[in-house]
């Protein structure tokens, strides 16, 4: 067994990426440059634009985005790019030593794995490790989503596009709920009636969100259907089952004219849309990309917990919420705002009567990750810091493993972390 | 060297124009960037990244207005390393002013040193009117907001 630190495989990623990006360009780089020194030496035209820092060294784009989750024999498997390959790492001593990482598409392909994008992990019911991610197309923002099951865990078949839509547009941050039944479903942001109503010149807000099910654990898909109009265009989805067995995604939402607060879909057990109802009331007006997705989850008692990002009262915060209902509609409860102005990009999960938040936060200097944890339902918390880099860092997780919980955060220079959560 | 220079200019003439590269913003360099008093002329510095459609509609405006306005300039800020797809976004709006990309520091910092109430929500633009003083605002503008703000008329 090969012991290397997520850190190194995420090093070598970057390399990789660094040395194919330059040499494409560096004619015409130098050419500009050349230029550059012509103009400013004879007219000195450029003068004006001269600004701090015009020394140009690229900078590696770095693609952290991970998931993890406990496999049910307790291995922890970490999912994250390395080049045109999703890889997953394994490690036995909650993250003290990883595995040599082992590739899910055989076949390279682009990955997205940054900001609100990454490779995610579930195991279906009959113990199928499905492997999820968005596959970008040469276009900008757009691309298709893509599955992996390997039956044993280890041996993944060709990876399949869940979608039946084969157009070059918006197929993007998908979120995927393993169910009873051997049940499997994704859900994802869809511009496809943005396009159509474009090329209709008719206005449209928002992109739609369109889900697939598969009824045999990920190995084929239904034609995918929509779930809604009207989500917001760059924020990642989350989902849960409800206390009932039904599936729940929520994502951010336009709601009129502009007001990006979330939605959630609650679907029959077989699939089919139930309701969409708003979620939160934070009334944030914005034509703009917060980049900040929600996430949920549902604890024991079937209560729906809730952390998501949103401007309230002109200042930007993570709020946590319970998402309860209120005749036909829902309403917020007990919401509270998670750590400070600069906090962001927050995680949950729940085991037994455990309730666990972590997010990440910049102090003015580097990059801290704290958590939060309850045991009375979310009415009470604890605060308390777990890590620091100086570094990128990818947006932190939240995973259980039977009663117990842990963070789990991928950051530039110091690899993939787990941090129990007792 | 007049023969390299004649070389230059031919080889400039025979291929399309090549819009410059990305200059990276590090913490250091933002802090200035943003700062009022690096800017003696109306100057707009505007955030935008690859992902964000509703960037778009702010740099076809800034587009607009640089040319209708000689007395603007226009600093555009990419919330991302340089890549491959960034140039050919950019290049379609023909800003002429200097274009910046995230550098090597912790994309946290550099986004705390060009604005600490930023959440990272895009497009954010920054307008001095070159006297001293700077509006900040998230999402998409108007034209009249840019006039108010920069001391412009368009």
């Amino acid at each position: 067994m090969t012991e290397l630190s997520g850190n190194q495989a995420g090093l070598r990623d970057s390399l990789a990426t660094t040395v194919a990006g330059k040499s494409g360009f560096a004619l015409g780089r130098r050419l500009a440059l050349g230029f550059a020194l012509f103009v400013s030496a004879t007219c000195g035209a450029l003068a004006a634009d001269a600004m701090p820092g015009m020394a140009k060294a690229k900078a590696p784009k770095l693609e952290l985005g991970a998931s993890a989750a406990f496999s049910p024999d307790g291995t922890l498997l970490v999912a994250a790019k390395q080049g045109e390959h999703v890889m997953i790492y394994r490690s036995a001593d909650e993250g003290k030593t990883w595995s040599a990482p082992a590739a899910v598409n055989a076949q390279p392909e682009a990955i997205s794995a940054d900001g609100e994008n990454r490779p995610k992990i579930a195991f279906a019911v009959d113990g199928g490790l499905l492997v999820s991610w968005t596959h970008p197309f040469p276009k900008p923002n757009t691309g298709a989503i893509r599955l992996a099951r390997a039956d044993d865990g280890q041996h993944f078949s060709p990876p399949l596009t869940v979608h039946k839509d084969t157009a070059e547009i918006t197929h993007r941050f998908e979120s995927m709920l393993v169910l009873p039944d051997n049940k499997v479903m994704l859900a994802w942001i869809d511009k496809r009636d943005l396009e159509a109503a474009k090329n209709g010149k008719t206005p449209y807000r928002g992109a739609a969100i369109y889900a697939a099910v598969s009824n045999d654990g990920g190995r084929t898909f239904q034609p995918e259907y929509k779930l809604a109009d009207h989500s917001c265009e760059c924020c990642r989805l989350t989902s849960a089952i409800d206390i009932d067995g039904s599936p729940l995604f929520m994502w951010r939402h336009v709601f009129e004219p502009n007001e990006r607060d979330h939605a959630i879909a609650r679907l029959k057990p077989d699939g089919r849309l139930e309701s969409v109802k708003r979620a939160t009331f934070d009334r944030w007006k914005v034509d703009g990309c917060p980049h900040h997705g929600p996430s949920l989850v549902v604890d024991g008692q079937g209560v729906r917990h809730a952390v998501w990002f949103n401007q309230k009262d002109g200042a930007g915060r993570v709020h946590y919420g319970r998402l309860m209902a209120q005749g036909s509609e829902l309403q917020v409860e007990g919401q509270l705002t998670v750590g400070g102005p600069r906090a962001a990009h927050a995680d949950l999960a729940s085991a037994g009567h455990k309730l666990a938040i972590a997010w990440k936060e910049f102090d003015g200097e580097r990059t801290q990750l704290h958590s939060m944890r309850s045991e009375d339902g979310g009415k009470t918390f604890n605060t308390q810091p777990l890590a620091a880099t100086d570094g990128a860092s990818d947006q932190p997780r939240v995973i259980r493993r039977g009663e117990a919980l842990f963070a789990f955060w991928r950051t530039e220079k110091e690899g993939f972390r787990l941090f129990p959560l007792p | 060297m007049k023969k390299s220079l004649l070389f230059l200019l031919a080889a400039l003439l025979v291929l399309p124009v090549q819009a410059a590269d990305f200059t990276p913003l590090n913490k250091s360099t933002a802090a200035q960037l943003l700062d009022p008093a690096s800017h003696r002329q109306p100057t707009i510095v505007a955030l935008w990244s690859s992902d964000c459609s509703h960037c778009k509609k702010n740099l076809e405006l800034l587009s607009t207005l640089v040319k209708s306005n000689k007395q603007l300039r226009v600093i555009t800020v990419a919330a991302e390393p340089d890549s491959a797809i960034l140039g050919p976004l950019l290049d379609r709006y023909h800003l002429p002013g200097p274009r910046y990309a995230y550098g090597n520091d912790n994309p946290d910092a550099i986004a705390y040193a060009i604005d600490p109430n930023w959440s990272g929500e895009l497009p954010r633009t920054f307008l001095f009117n070159g006297a001293g003083r700077k509006e900040k605002v998230s999402g998409v503008i108007s034209a009249q907001f840019a006039e108010k703000a920069l001391g412009l008329r368009f």
